[in-house]
């Protein structure tokens, strides 16, 4: 089993029943192949950096799931037929994820580092390192 | 004056920044910290001028690549005229 993230983009003029409708039927694809999902998270409307399919804002969801290879084709293949999902990026985060250790849905599974992403965003100041250096 | 001429002898030596703050993640998701290492045009900064080591610059570069792909980031910007 591995562990796969998808961030996809739906179109932001679909209505709630829309959303909730793309989330049914990808969530039933991954179990209909024997997945887990592990979360999904709907990130919210987004301004695109770009104009894709004539349109300048979309609706980010993303979705964590355990599954064989085989499983991806199987969601880009939906989601490329599915009008209401505009674009999809999936990432492989980890090989051989044992699926006894995975709870389905909301808790993340350990190897996850999304947890980890709240306190790092204050630690930004880029020049810090200015100071740093004094040559004598 | 002296310092100052030392200075543009040896020119700083930049550390990179993930290698000096480990809790720094580097996530394609995150479109505000890549925006540090993309021109204005949207053109990958190069690590000579980042001061990123080698392993972050790839790790920066396959980001940025990402995020350009899913939309977070442009691959160009168009400027008017």
């Amino acid at each position: 089993m591995r562990q796969y993230e998808t961030l996809f983009i739906v179109n932001p003029d679909s209505s709630e029943e829309d959303l909730k409708a793309v989330a049914t039927k990808i969530k039933g694809v991954v179990s209909g192949m024997n997945g887990i999902v592990t979360s999904y998270d709907e990130q919210g409307k987004k301004k695109l950096a770009y104009s894709v399919k004539k349109q300048n804002k979309g609706y980010y969801v993303l979705m964590d799931y355990v599954g064989s290879a085989d499983i991806v084709s199987e969601i880009e293949r939906n989601m490329r037929l599915d009008d209401r999902v505009l674009k999809y990026l999936t990432v492989k985060l980890a090989d051989e994820v044992d699926p006894e250790s995975i709870e389905p849905a909301k808790s993340e599974p350990p190897e996850e580092t999304e947890s980890v992403e709240t306190p790092e965003e204050e630690a930004q100041p880029p020049e810090a390192e200015e100071s740093a250096k004094e040559e004598s | 004056m002296y310092d100052r001429r030392r200075r543009r002898a040896f020119p700083r030596r930049k550390v990179c920044r993930f290698c000096a703050d480990s809790k720094l993640k580097i996530d394609y998701k995150d479109a505000k910290q890549l925006k540090y290492f993309i021109t204005e045009r949207g053109k990958i900064i190069p690590r000579r001028i980042s001061g990123n080591c080698a392993r972050h610059q790839r790790q920066v570069t396959l980001a940025v690549k990402r995020a350009r792909h899913i939309a977070l980031m442009p691959y160009t910007t168009i400027q008017p005229h």
